[in-house]
């Protein structure tokens, strides 16, 4: 057993936005050195599922108030054998009547832990339960990727993170599009990816995403909640969405992410988004792995001289200007093209209304490497 | 079990900077009693909004309810009216809430199951089936497609040959709190407040008896906030309605007297009263000063309360018949216009027919046995109610600054900053709970172990949503499609054109367009919302 923090997968499914508890867990376990990652509202029993497949999680939990737990559960149970997941133990939390648990626990539900449950208790039997058996079959995981399975990438990139060797392989060159997206916290960069991953995908070409979130320096966990927005309740087998934490590594770009693009490279993507934490240092790493760097602005924010300042505007390559239906857009457009001259380009965007996407799409589509 | 508790350090209310352990009046050295508090239903309206308060006229006890198909509620309904009822409190399902028909495949296994299900005007019209919308007053729980259910609402109404001026009652329509902390949202921030504005707009006009927007903290509460951020907040988002009233033309004295609010009773009994006490003098303030408001009923804040359900447990659930007592002689003492008291099984699922009248009883003993309601605020010039009063005010006031200097409430939710403060409240309340530092009887202390439920439990049966998803698939295929058609097309441009939706909205409702429908046609031009910065 290496000595890696336990990956978990926290879940809403359906329509019950009631998110207090999720919520509080989901910092209580960061703060406990977990990586958690949330997917946020409004998930079906599949896109959960596949995102545990995608995130290669040690465990599950999810969180439903909605009394939808006899037909829920039972379909969670039933994808994770289709999905040859069966080793992530799966966790179930909220309104669920004792008469209902013997039930519960009958189809393979691990736990479940009621409303006024202590957060000890959870950690305590979350510890006991993640025991995947180490080092993962890296054999089997190339076979499965050689084999174009999901599960094969998943697993071969928890072992990259994990540092472990994969026997002297090397994935094969692949000719996808390498995009880094980069911005200040806030300004939109997993819904900019999310949105035009689906235009991406509507254009046929399948989509690789690596999102990176800080580790915690004093406990050891990361709260990676950059997978929400780029989630639309249904699976989707062309766009495949890992979420890494940035760990301690100089330069905030998670550990082996070089191995780790190259992974996806050999796996036949036509684009890949590394989005990272917008710190300088990062940005100022990740310009060596990628083909491009889009930096996103939105309007008013000062971003722009900001980021002139720490020298971030030199490596970026495209200028992604979000939000550009808010006011004061132009008058940000104008300070850019003052700092840029008209170098290099800018897209106005709106992820809301998905204005100016299909221009980026086009033109990811335009430079696909030929085969 | 242990005889004699370790009380521990008693904890001083969240509101309060100091843990004195008593209060006098060198706490409270600029209180001038003439200007602070003046009489019952005089400006500041502290001590209330009406002279006489209770003594006239008890407070409403309106108990909200719902389930299963139309037909089954418009049966609870009639029951209801036939026991001396006069005002009608609906709940709507999830699906209905979240503007999706019955038939979304997100709807699956939600249907009629947490209220009743409405996709369109024809089970709004069996909502209302026998029942005169000219003689009764109907509260709607409903924020994102809360336009959609009125223009069914008063289509149901104009069938039954009634002008939409005769109409009384009250919608939720509240978008802005979804954005904080409910999550019943759909469209963006911006123009979802243009849609509440164009209800606003719509009922000053056509229907000057119906409450347009009840600004609810209960939700904010709920999901983690402490008692000043509720406060701040409610109130902030009633300023950002009338703000943008103001802005669309129309005059404050026309609208504000129909905007209303709906707050959370919690746990920390002084602390709840003096919420309620402050609430009233922010609003006066706001509205006399901010806004200019004449009509003194534009500066009244009218309120509706609900006992807190985060506080009930599932442990020991007898527990929280007392705990909802307390909660409700708070709300009382606070000086509320209705409120709503929970059932002690709420926690295990919806609340079966014992439970709900007991809270209910709960609330008639307090008006009639306790004798609570001889007097008007008589809580008035206790110093510690005054401090706390004075420093729950200061401190939502400066939250309402801090709101203002981020422009407003919606780039304020732009920037995360509601979610962000809400979860970083509930966490640490949690934190308080586990270090030992706050209790709830029956489950950080006085547990019992290997504990039976000695309550029942209500069922839902499962029929409801086949039949309603029938209904539907029946509805859409015998319509006038051509019809249908135009109707959202013109909803589209409308909508697009910027014009208040209202009109083609009715339209739509008489062309047989379901919510789903009309929501879909919206978010065509309007956009989905992805919620935002979360942490």
């Amino acid at each position: 057993m290496t000595n890696q923090p336990i990956r978990i997968l926290l879940a809403k499914v359906g329509l019950d936005g009631h998110d207090r508890g999720v919520k509080v867990l989901a910092r209580t376990f960061r703060e406990a050195g977990f990586e958690v990652i949330y997917t946020g509202l409004w998930q079906t029993c599949e896109s959960t599922m596949y995102a545990a497949m995608q995130e290669d999680v040690d465990i599950v939990g999810v969180s439903l108030l909605s009394a939808a737990h006899m037909t829920v559960m039972p379909e969670m149970i039933r994808l994770r054998t289709e999905l040859h997941i069966e080793h992530i133990p799966i966790l179930l939390g909220g309104i669920v009547p004792v008469e209902d648990h013997p039930k519960m626990k009958d189809i393979g539900v691990a736990a479940i832990f009621n409303p006024g449950s202590s957060t000890a208790d959870i950690i305590k039997t979350i510890n006991e339960l993640a025991t995947r058996p180490q080092p993962a079959d890296v054999k089997t995981a190339i076979a499965d990727y050689q084999a174009r399975k999901d599960i094969g990438l998943a697993q071969l990139l928890t072992s990259l993170q994990q540092g472990q060797s994969l026997n002297g392989w090397t994935p094969p060159k692949g000719n996808a599009t390498i995009v880094g997206v980069t911005g200040a916290p806030g300004v939109g960069k997993s819904s900019f990816i999310g949105k035009l991953s689906t235009e991406l995908r509507s254009r046929n070409l399948r989509v690789a995403v690596v999102a990176v979130d800080p580790t915690s320096p004093i406990t050891g966990g990361a709260l990676l909640g950059d997978r929400l927005r780029m989630m639309s309740g249904k699976p989707d087998e062309g766009l495949f969405v890992r979420s890494l934490a940035s760990g301690t590594v100089q330069g905030g770009l998670g550990p082996n992410l070089a191995d780790t693009v190259k992974l996806l490279d050999g796996y036949g993507f036509d684009v890949i988004f590394i989005e990272t934490v917008g710190a300088g240092q990062s940005d100022v790493a990740i310009r060596e792995l990628v083909d491009h760097v889009f930096l996103l602005v939105m309007p008013e924010s000062g971003d722009a001289i900001q980021f002139s300042k720490a020298g971030i505007m030199e490596i970026a390559t495209h200028y992604i200007l979000n939000k550009a239906d808010l006011a004061g857009a132009d008058r940000t457009e104008a300070q850019l093209l003052g700092v840029l001259g008209d170098t290099k380009p800018i897209w106005r965007v709106s992820t809301i209304s998905g204005q100016g996407l299909p221009d980026v799409a086009q033109w990811l589509e335009s430079q696909r490497k030929t085969a | 079990m242990s005889t004699r508790p370790n009380i521990g350090q008693p904890h001083a209310t969240e509101s309060l900077d100091d843990d004195k352990p008593f209060v006098g009046p060198e706490d409270i050295r600029n209180f001038d009693p003439a200007r602070s508090l003046a009489e019952p239903g005089q400006f500041p309206y502290t001590r209330g909004i009406h002279r006489t308060m209770y003594q006239k006229r008890l407070w409403t006890m309106r108990q909200f309810a719902g389930f299963g198909s139309a037909a089954e509620t418009n049966q609870r309904f009639k029951y209801l009216l036939e026991h001396g009822q006069t005002g009608l409190s609906t709940a709507f399902d999830l699906p209905t809430l979240m503007g999706r028909d019955a038939d979304d495949p997100l709807s699956l296994g939600e249907v009629g199951r947490c209220g009743v299900a409405i996709s369109s005007l024809d089970d709004m019209r069996r909502l209302f089936d026998d029942i005169n919308l000219a003689d009764v007053s109907t509260s709607m729980t409903i924020n994102a497609p809360a336009a959609i259910l009125l223009a069914f609402y008063i289509c149901v109404a104009e069938e039954q040959g009634h002008t939409p001026d005769q109409l009384r009652g009250t919608l939720q329509n509240d978008i802005l709190k979804e954005f904080h902390a409910q999550n019943e949202y759909v469209y963006p921030p911006h123009p979802s407040v243009k849609l509440v504005i164009d209800t606003i707009e719509y009922c000053t006009q056509h229907m000057p008896q119906w409450n347009t927007v009840s600004v609810s903290g209960y939700h904010i509460r709920e999901a983690g906030a402490t008692a000043a951020e509720e406060l701040a907040f409610t109130l902030a988002d009633g300023m950002e309605y009338v703000k943008y009233s103001i802005e669309r033309g129309l005059d404050v004295d026309a609208f504000s007297p129909r905007l209303s609010f709906f707050f959370d009773v919690h746990n920390d009994f002084f602390e709840e009263i003096a919420k309620f006490r402050a609430a009233r003098r922010i609003w006066t303030h706001a509205m006399r000063d901010r806004f200019n408001a004449k009509n003194e009923r534009s500066w009244l804040l009218r309120t509706h309360a609900q006992t807190a359900g985060v506080t009930l447990t599932e442990q020991q659930p007898m527990n929280n018949v007392v705990r909802v007592a307390y909660q409700a002689l708070a709300a009382v003492l606070g000086g509320v216009q209705s409120l709503h008291t929970n059932s002690m099984d709420e926690t295990l699922a919806l609340p079966s027919e014992q439970a709900v009248k007991v809270a209910l009883r709960t609330q008639q003993i307090l008006a009639h046995e306790t004798n609570v309601t001889q007097t008007v605020d008589p809580l008035a010039g206790s110093y510690f109610v005054e401090k706390l009063t004075n420093e729950i005010e200061a401190k939502a006031n400066a939250i309402i600054d801090q709101i203002d200097a981020m422009g407003g409430v919606v780039p304020a939710i732009d920037r995360g900053y509601f979610r962000r403060t809400i979860a970083d409240s509930a966490v640490q309340s949690n934190k308080s709970l586990e270090s030992g530092e706050s209790k709830i009887v029956g489950v950080t202390d006085y547990r019992e172990e290997n504990e039976k439920r000695t309550i029942p439990i209500l069922q839902i049966s499962q029929d409801t949503e086949d039949l309603q998803v029938a209904r539907l698939k029946k509805l859409k295929s015998e319509r006038d499609s051509a019809r249908h058609k135009s109707a959202l097309e013109a909803l589209r441009q409308s909508a697009a054109n910027n014009e208040n939706v209202m009109p083609a909205l009715i339209n739509a409702a008489k062309a047989n367009a379901t919510v789903g429908e009309m929501v879909d046609t919206l978010a065509n031009v309007f956009g989905r919302y992805d919620g935002g910065p979360e942490w």
